[in-house]
């Protein structure tokens, strides 16, 4: 028994030792989620969706200036499209 | 449209060297409202009634009650004694009487002539507003704005009872018993729960705000290779993406206590008090330190010229969460590189705001912090932070990733 799990361990398709891998992340995870279920350190007040925001109508400009083929990213590098905190250059 | 330069070309820009940061210390020269209580004084305040001292809060019902006479009134709300008129035609630095720069060589110990015997009284306004004559036993109150920062422009009245603020604090802590801190759960008293008036500035704000990125559109979607080589690769068109929003901002609320703004969660549970905004600051009432009988209170420490730099901060993330549903088209996503931010007119009122505070302080590898439980006074909305069983926390994951470790194995062994 234990010889045929340490030959799956060895196998070279890295299927075993992805499940075996299971137990640890799995414990982690639990310990990380609890953790943050009692501290509540990542909270802070949603100021973004619960100000009173009256807001014009959004203008601007889109313009094509590449195109990329083959890549193997599923999503632009650096999506902070919903990051609204993530501040980026300032200007003025 | 927008005036902000193409993204690829900031670098050449002249905008683009200008200073990162906005000048926090930026001269403000603009009116003053008005917001003092010119119906009171500092010292003996009277039931309009019968003339008695004794006046108390009745926050189930938002009034104030003579405990002599059981008279009960209100003070006016601000929104009704202030011009509020259109945001977007604000323009320059607005802020109330109450809201304005501390002064720093100001005592927090007001000393006040008690108008019923004559002796002296001292009240700390850096804790409370109010104090007893010790020798005839008037309540005196500090009503007059001072310069010391601790008389703000309005008070948000607490609606939520004690009793109730000390049921939701239960309800928190008891969904997380199980982990807890054995301490913690030995000491727990609902009952020492505290109201609270906490400083904040309330700000009104017309605004302008300009972001640029890119943007990507996935254009195709296939496989390539064969085998165990198969994978999974995309084309996609590339756009330089511009928008520009114009906005008003009503009644944001920024902390403005020093200590009280530093959110940093590895040193203090300050985020818990933050993540119980917002408040319904359109009810907030003029000044009566009458409202804070029974309740402490925390002196403001900030300036407006100090929170600048947070109130540009929060503008820049509402403006970029306005512009979410303008970049929909952007299925593979969007990436922001420049933002600018232009603040025509803001408008400042200091109020205190009400919260149930339960603190406990715990000790963990030699490192203490207060843990705080957060009801806020006026909605009932309850955050909290509680300390954590190392040993309890750390068995039970132990114990769960095994659960999973020999489902796997067994998994492994059906398999091979």
């Amino acid at each position: 028994m234990i010889a045929t799990l340490l030959g799956a361990l060895a196998a070279d398709d890295g299927g075993p030792a992805w499940i075996l891998a299971t137990g640890p992340l799995g414990g982690g995870a639990a310990y990380f989620g609890f953790w943050r279920y009692y501290r509540n350190t990542d909270k802070s007040h949603n100021f973004e969706h619960e100000t009173r925001v009256t807001a014009q109508p959004v203008t601007g400009n889109d313009a094509k200036v590449d195109e990329i083929t083959g890549t193997k990213k599923s999503g632009i590098d650096g999506d902070n499209r919903s990051n609204h905190r993530q501040r980026v250059q300032r200007l003025g | 449209m927008t005036n902000l330069p193409p993204p690829g070309a900031g670098d050449h820009n002249p905008l683009a060297d200008a200073p990162i940061d906005p000048p926090a210390s930026a001269p403000i020269d603009s009116p003053t409202i008005d917001t003092r209580n010119t119906g009171l004084d500092d010292g003996v305040n009277r039931c309009p009634q019968c003339g008695a001292t004794d006046i108390q809060l009745r926050p189930s019902a938002g009034t104030l009650i003579c405990l002599f006479c059981r008279h009960e009134w209100s003070e006016a709300r601000l929104d009704e004694t202030i011009a509020n008129g259109d945001l977007t035609a604000l323009r320059g630095t607005t802020m109330g009487s109450g809201a304005t720069d501390i002064d720093t060589g100001a005592d927090t110990m007001i000393t006040m002539k008690c108008a019923g015997c004559g002796a002296e009284v001292v009240v700390n306004t850096a804790e409370q507003m109010g104090s007893r004559c010790h020798w005839c036993r008037h309540v005196l109150t500090v009503n007059e704005q001072v310069p010391n920062g601790a008389v703000p422009d309005a008070v948000l009245p607490f609606k939520i009872t004690h009793a109730a603020a000390m049921e939701k604090i239960n309800e928190f802590a008891g969904k997380r018993r199980m982990f807890a801190d054995r301490a913690f759960v030995r000491e727990f008293k609902s009952e020492n729960v505290v109201g609270v008036y906490m400083p904040y500035m309330v700000i009104d704000g017309n605004l302008s705000a300009d972001v640029a990125g890119f943007g990507e559109i996935e254009t195709r979607q296939y496989t390539r290779g064969s085998g165990d080589n198969k994978e999974t690769v995309y084309d996609a068109d590339v756009f330089e993406v511009q928008r520009h929003v114009d906005f008003t901002v009503d009644d944001l609320t920024i902390e403005s206590s020093a200590e009280r703004a530093n959110h940093d969660s590895s040193v203090n549970t300050n985020n818990i008090i933050n993540t119980i905004l917002p408040f319904d600051t359109e009810n907030a009432v003029k000044w009566n330190a009458s409202y804070l009988t029974g309740f402490t209170s925390e002196k403001r420490d900030q300036d407006v010229t100090h929170l600048h730099p947070e109130l540009q901060d929060q503008m820049l993330s509402i403006a970029r969460a306005q512009l979410v549903s303008s970049v929909d088209r952007y299925d593979r996503g969007v990436r922001w590189e420049r933002e600018k931010l232009e603040v025509h007119g803001t408008r400042w009122v200091a109020m205190y705001l009400p919260v149930w505070l339960y603190s406990y302080y715990h000790e963990s590898g030699g490192k203490g912090m207060v843990h705080y439980i957060a009801v806020n006074g006026r909605t009932g909305e309850v955050m909290g932070s509680v300390p954590v069983s190392q040993k309890r926390l750390v068995g039970a994951a132990v114990a769960f990733g095994g659960v999973i470790e020999v489902i796997a194995i067994a998994i492994l062994a059906a398999a091979s």
